[in-house]
């Protein structure tokens, strides 16, 4: 279990301040724009950075004071870091042989051959998209327990982010017990991946819902100036002012549906969630 | 540990053209000088090239995802202490045949007999370049780093020059060096291993503590 506790991280202006928890067995994603502190969230959990105040534990330990014997049940996807560029995947097969005794060679040179990455060409020279399988398969590579991504997916076409999908499902799958943290620009992926999801905006945390709960109860209603005058905004989550009246997000679908059947009610997504909670008024 | 060392050894190996050059090199020098320059040119370099993977580790922003493998930040530097004494004995032992081969060449054995203290002792002189670089290059970075070595090396020179001003006319230093001939070159040799290794140590602790306190 992962748990960060009144964690609070400040650079200049931005301030990081938020609380989550990561049982066993769990998919979780975190949503949020741009600089809104998802990445700080991930390097507070792998103990990169020091928390100006709060606690963040994995398995009740200080994620600070992991010693190596447990950072081998973590395996770690970051978006902007990896191996030397200098590195090939075979120097990095040899690497994580002496690195894990629990790495799974035969998985990760079959893995790297159907994802099309060679095993003799320096990373330097591998595309984007390339280095981002390559992350990915790299911290699955050793039956970690609980797999940290950030932006694991980016920079990936549709096939390869499938592949990978489907790669972190069969991962899931094989132990119960296993969890992973993600973050992700494509709600897509976490639509079909999350069982929870936490929305970070300017450093808090301002929604965390299931992803079915998501799917089911959230929802856009379009509304005309009229309409909204009389609209009940008990369960009326924000509002966003559009050419055609107003966009109110919904935590309660169905209550809207049935009190004001002439209502255009749009399913609201991830995408929605983000958009309409950090974005309107 | 083992696997960054494995890291550490494959990143240098990368330098493949680097390492061919300075062996051709050093060959042409071990065979055409006399003296064992040839040794402490090849320990320098491989202590260089060995402190220089902590520059690769760094590139790209790479530190954040190694520090995310399953080992302490202590245990990173004591990897980079010892990857880079592995490597300068490594290199001084194939300094030393070079050296070895050419003085059997000129038919120069005596050369041998008495520079095997200057050889032995060239490893741990040649070590406190390392104990000297991995501090500043956790600390500053590699491109700030060399910026810091330069104005430290600009101190010592300072340094030793003040006091060659200051002994001028004194005869403390001809006393020294009176009371140092008399001394056996294995006590020299003991007190010299010592005195790098006791700075070698202050170094990793310090280096330690700074890689406790970064943040990726």
């Amino acid at each position: 279990m992962v748990k960060l506790d009144n964690l609070v991280k400040t650079y200049g202006d931005f301030r990081l301040d938020l609380s989550l928890e990561i049982p066993d067995g769990t998919v979780t994603g975190i949503v949020g724009k741009n600089g809104a502190g998802k990445s700080t969230t991930i390097k507070a959990i792998l103990g990169l950075i020091r928390p100006d105040a709060g606690r963040v534990t994995i398995n009740g330990k200080d994620a600070m004071k992991l010693t190596g014997a447990e950072k081998k049940s973590i395996g770690a996807a970051l978006s902007d870091s990896g191996f030397s560029a200098y590195l090939r995947i075979r120097d990095i097969i040899c690497i994580l042989r002496k690195t894990y005794p629990t790495f799974d060679e035969a998985f990760f040179r079959d893995c790297c051959s159907a994802q099309g990455l060679p095993l003799d060409k320096q990373i330097k020279d591998f595309s984007t998209g390339m280095r981002a399988k390559l992350r990915v398969l790299i911290a699955l590579s050793h039956g970690a327990e609980l797999l940290i991504m950030d932006e694991p997916t980016a920079g990936l076409d549709v096939e390869a982010r499938n592949d990978i999908l489907d790669l972190l499902r069969q991962y899931l799958t094989e132990n119960d017990r296993r969890s992973i943290l993600l973050t992700s620009h494509i709600s897509s992926d976490l639509e079909s991946l999350c069982d929870d999801i936490y929305l970070i905006h300017d450093g808090k945390i301002v929604l965390h819902e299931d992803t079915d709960t998501i799917l089911s109860h959230y929802a856009i209603l379009k509304v005309d100036e009229d309409t909204y005058e009389t609209l009940d905004k008990s369960y009326i989550l924000s509002t966003k002012k559009e050419p055609f009246g107003y966009a109110c997000f919904t935590n309660e679908k169905q209550f809207y549906a049935e009190n004001y059947p002439g209502i255009v009610i749009a399913s609201g997504g991830i995408d929605d969630l983000i958009l309409m909670m950090t974005g309107g008024n | 540990m083992l696997g960054l060392l494995e890291k550490d050894l494959r990143l240098t190996l990368t330098r493949k053209q680097t390492l061919v050059i300075f062996f051709v090199l050093a060959l042409i020098m071990g065979m055409s000088m006399d003296g064992s320059f040839i040794v402490a040119y090849l320990t320098m370099l491989a202590t260089i090239l060995a402190v220089g993977t902590i520059s690769y580790d760094e590139f790209d922003n790479g530190f954040a995802f190694l520090m995310t493998l399953p080992f302490s930040r202590k245990t990173y530097v004591t990897e980079k202490y010892l990857f880079s004494l592995l490597l300068a004995a490594a290199a001084w032992c194939v300094g030393a045949i070079l050296f070895c081969i050419g003085s059997g060449i000129r038919h120069d054995a005596a050369s041998l007999t008495d520079e095997l203290p200057m050889l032995l002792a060239i490893l741990p002189v040649m070590y406190l370049t390392a104990a000297i670089m991995i501090p500043l290059q956790l600390k500053y970075g590699a491109e700030k780093s060399r910026i810091v070595l330069l104005i430290f090396f600009g101190v010592i020179a300072i340094l030793v020059f003040g006091s060659k001003r200051i002994f001028e006319g004194s005869n403390a230093l001809a006393e020294l060096t009176k009371a140092l001939e008399g001394t056996s070159s294995a006590v020299v040799l003991l007190a010299l291993v010592a005195g790098c290794a006791l700075i070698t140590f202050v170094s990793y602790l310090w280096s330690a503590r700074i890689m406790e306190k970064k943040e990726f």
